[in-house]
């Protein structure tokens, strides 16, 4: 085999580039002389010993299996699934991750479907339910104000273009994907090979925001987009410090002109009267985030301005963090933007009583568990 | 579907498995089609028709020719094949470019038209399978190649899954033959086709998506701020590498497949980046596509047949029209029109010099000046829009004003030690075959390179991200 053709050098086969205007043969493929079987074997079983140790060492970071990850497809089939939805929630990654469905269908016997995408802004979730003229139902938006008003869709700019993850390819896919993610704890994308290597970057070069800048692991998410706090981030004091400073304290000044936030009002009360004209309902809420975080979205944007007015003139309800009760006020935020997965739970339970008082589109079941509050959550030395 | 993807995993294990069944040879070629129109229709189910449409045509069509030896009669149905599949083309992949072009003249002179907004949806692999058929019949015509003895086998050439949607661009007299004869996959065929597939997904997952992309977006994507020389070519190279393991990995993919199947695909690729001169890299590069465009484009057009004139304008025709079949966009009819010029001025210094032989070293520099030229055209085909393009080739020259450092150092070195091996890599192998160079090396190690290789695309996970060629 592998003799020499034509005038080529010894090895190279002809290929049509060496034909030229003349019908092309039946391609010859060469199989290399090797003992294929034993070496196949040797590949199967270091491929198995090597998922072992990536699992182990996923494990030993705290990595879960059962951690879906996110994804577009996720996303898009949430969306289908909010056609008939009772409730259904969007925003950015605050109320992502402060909301738990399981307590909020432990009160209300209503499992949300959760629609929120992390760095996206509310206002183009909010308009994008109301472009859906299935859905009827009532629509939790839940925003920080300064991504909220900001001119760019964020992240989850893909919204937009959904019928891109909609093929059956990609549906089966993320089936067979999530099958496996149940099982393996290190098929989470924040933990791949090139991202892992990238992040050994500690900043080398000077003057270039490298991947240690970056937003690294934060979340878990589980079935239908159940997402809360990755515990390493409450847990690991090292990790939880450098997400606090990947945020960098929120405060990259954005120009929140009169305009600005005024077309923010304005596209916002188009969605909601939208929504409202086929029967569905609009509320508002505003997770908590910590001082050092507020003190800056504040002076960029305050609730005056932003929060205030927008409940006005969409004519909504709204639960602001700062309205709730002193006992569930001061919940712990590990990295200042996010509750930790127990104070999503009481935040969850204190601003779902607090729409039942105000909306008769959330009710409270007759054995909704007792009142929650931050003595739930926070360790009393704390 | 697309070959890193778990879908396609789950959707070859099936094929796999049934195809070792020994079922009759008709009953196994019918569930190759069959499974190939899933392989297809599982990105988009209606296009499935516009597959069906350019299968039926150009089949009539070339039985019409044959059964008429009227010259007339053979050319009308020969452009009835033509103008269907060029008309699907142009309506699905430059209507909109059109469209824009002509609004865009309207206004130049004055007249404002607005027409009203669709939106069309490109079918994947569509400038592939449009090839593919066309062949068919423009060798029928020919009389190149006779036609296809029965429909099942003609289907199956146009729609067999591993070259459907982005090549290798096979002719039919190269895959109609396979199908006439029982084809049955021996222990080592399936093995080494796995190598490959390994091999090409290897190339995508974590070289091409992992590795080389993200340095490609940080600078070519970057939403404020003019890239520093070094930024600017490094992203390119990177961009030179993530291209090639990108389609290079793709065709390495589906010849692997074809194999594990019993079928042979031709090399869509040798070495490109060790190209001494573009007619060089022409014959290394994406060679079913550039053997098309000379067979049923250059040649035609005149070639070389009809003095030095008209084959520069044949020439640079050709790399035009290849530049606009790779996208609906100016930025690549300039990457086409720049290699034209490239393979036209080379032509003119080969019959100005045409008795010198360069030396060892010289071959060595004629091939590094190819390489960088080769990456300046790259600029054109990676860029958005003029704008980026600009942008980036006055920070390549070191002309940018307030440049700044975008990309992270280890990033970077990653970047450019993969490229360096791909380079590297190409030199060694220039003048051999991927075959001869694993027949040569020790079993050991081929195991250990390719369970490394296995080990680091399932680490990568790869988020099934579409290879870059599906877009044309």
């Amino acid at each position: 085999m592998l003799k020499q053709e034509g005038a080529l050098p010894a090895g190279l086969r002809l290929t049509a580039s060496d034909r030229p205007g003349e019908a092309q043969p039946v391609p010859v493929r060469d199989i290399p002389s090797q003992p294929w079987g034993r070496i196949m074997g040797f590949v199967a079983v270091a491929l198995a010993l090597g998922i072992v140790g990536l699992e182990a060492n996923a494990r030993r970071i705290g990595l879960h299996a059962g951690d879906l990850d996110n994804s577009e497809v996720a996303w898009v089939k949430e969306r289908v699934r909010s056609d008939s939805a009772e409730v259904a929630i969007v925003g950015d990654s605050r109320i992502l991750f402060d909301t738990d469905l399981d307590r909020f269908e432990a009160l209300t016997g209503t499992r949300p479907v959760q629609m929120a995408i992390h760095g996206t802004s509310a206002l183009t979730l909010l308009e994008d339910a109301a472009s859906n003229e299935n859905f009827r139902g009532l629509l939790i938006v839940g925003l920080a104000d300064t991504m909220f008003f900001q001119p760019f869709d964020g992240y989850g700019e893909y919204v937009k273009r959904r019928g891109d993850f909609t093929s059956p390819s990609g549906r089966l896919g993320i089936e067979i994907d999530h099958i496996l993610q149940r099982r393996l704890a290190f098929l989470d994308s924040n933990h791949r090979l090139s991202v892992a290597a990238h992040r050994l970057d500690p900043d080398f070069r000077a003057g270039v925001e490298g991947p240690k800048h970056d937003i690294w692991k934060v979340s878990e998410v589980g079935e239908n987009r159940a997402t809360s706090m990755w515990p390493r981030v409450e847990h690991d004091l090292a990790y939880r410090a450098r997400t606090r400073w990947a945020w960098k304290g929120f405060k990259e000044k954005f120009p929140f002109t009169p305009q600005l936030i005024a077309k923010g009002h304005a596209r916002a009360k188009a969605a909601v009267d939208k929504i409202r004209a086929r029967g569905g309902e609009v509320v508002f809420i505003r997770p908590p985030s910590a001082p050092e975080l507020r003190v800056n979205e504040e002076a960029q944007l305050p609730k005056a301005k932003g929060w205030d007015v927008l409940l006005t003139k969409t004519r909504a309800v709204g639960v602001h963090n700062d309205d709730l009760l002193p006992e569930v006020q001061r919940l712990t935020l590990p990295e200042w933007s996010h509750l930790n997965r127990a104070c999503a739970t009481v935040f969850t339970d204190a601003y779902v009583r607090r729409l039942a008082a105000q909306t008769p589109r959330v009710k409270l079941r007759a054995d909704a568990p007792p009142r929650l509050t931050r003595d739930n959550c926070v360790p009393a030395t704390s | 579907m697309i070959f890193n993807s778990l879908t396609f995993v789950a959707f070859f294990l099936i094929v796999l498995a049934v195809w070792q069944l020994r079922l009759p040879w008709f009953g196994r070629k019918m569930f190759l089609l069959v499974a190939s129109y899933i392989f297809y229709a599982a990105w988009n189910p209606p296009f499935v028709i516009l597959l069906w449409v350019s299968t039926v045509v150009d089949w009539w069509a070339a039985q019409a020719m044959v059964k008429s030896e009227r010259p007339l009669t053979r050319k009308l149905w020969m452009l009835a094949s033509v103008v269907v599949n060029l008309g699907m083309l142009a309506f699905f992949k430059y209507g909109q470019f059109l469209l824009d072009n002509f609004v865009a003249i309207a206004a130049s002179i004055g007249i404002d038209y607005q027409p009203a907004q669709y939106s069309i949806v490109l079918p994947v692999g569509i400038s592939f399978y449009t090839f593919a058929t066309l062949s068919y019949t423009l060798d029928v015509y020919l009389r190149r190649a006779k036609p296809a003895k029965n429909f099942l086998d003609y289907a199956l050439f146009v729609t067999f899954f591993p070259h459907l949607v982005a090549g290798p661009i096979m002719r039919p007299t190269e895959l109609v033959p396979q199908f006439a004869e029982p084809k049955y996959t021996t222990r080592p065929m399936l093995l080494f086709g796995l190598a490959l597939i390994t091999l090409g997904l290897f190339q995508k997952v974590v070289l091409a998506d992992g590795f080389l992309g993200p340095v490609v977006e940080t600078v070519y994507d970057a939403r404020a701020g003019v890239p520093m020389m070094l930024d600017a070519w490094v992203a390119t190279l990177a961009f030179s590498g993530q291209i090639f393991c990108d389609f290079a990995g793709y065709s390495t993919t589906a010849i692997g497949v074809a194999l594990c199947l019993g079928f042979a695909m031709p090399d869509n690729f040798r070495f490109p980046y060790a190209a001494i001169g573009f007619s060089d890299f022409w014959r290394r590069w994406h060679i079913t596509l550039s053997s098309w465009l000379r067979d049923y484009l250059y040649i035609p057009l005149g070639g070389n047949r009809h003095g030095e004139a008209r084959t520069y304008m044949a020439l640079l025709g050709t790399m035009l029209l290849g530049g606009l079949w790779h996208g609906a966009a100016w930025t690549f009819v300039a990457w086409g029109g720049l290699h034209g010029l490239y393979l036209s001025v080379e032509r003119w210094l080969k019959g100005r010099f045409a008795g010198y032989r360069p030396e060892r070293a010289m071959l060595v520099a004629i091939g590094a000046l190819t390489f960088v030229l080769i990456n300046i055209t790259w600029v054109f085909f990676r860029a958005k829009d003029f704008t980026v393009a600009a942008t980036m080739l006055q920070s390549m020259a070191g002309l940018a004003v307030k440049p700044v450092g975008m990309i992270a150092a280890l990033p970077m070195i990653y970047a450019m030690v993969i490229v360096a091996g791909i380079v590297g890599t190409h030199w060694a192998m220039r003048d051999k075959t991927l075959e001869i160079a694993i027949e040569r090396t020790p079993a050991w190690l081929i195991a250990a390179v390719w369970s490394l290789m296995a080990i680091a695309i399932v680490a990568e996970q790869g988020k099934g991200s579409a290879f870059i060629y599906f877009q044309f």
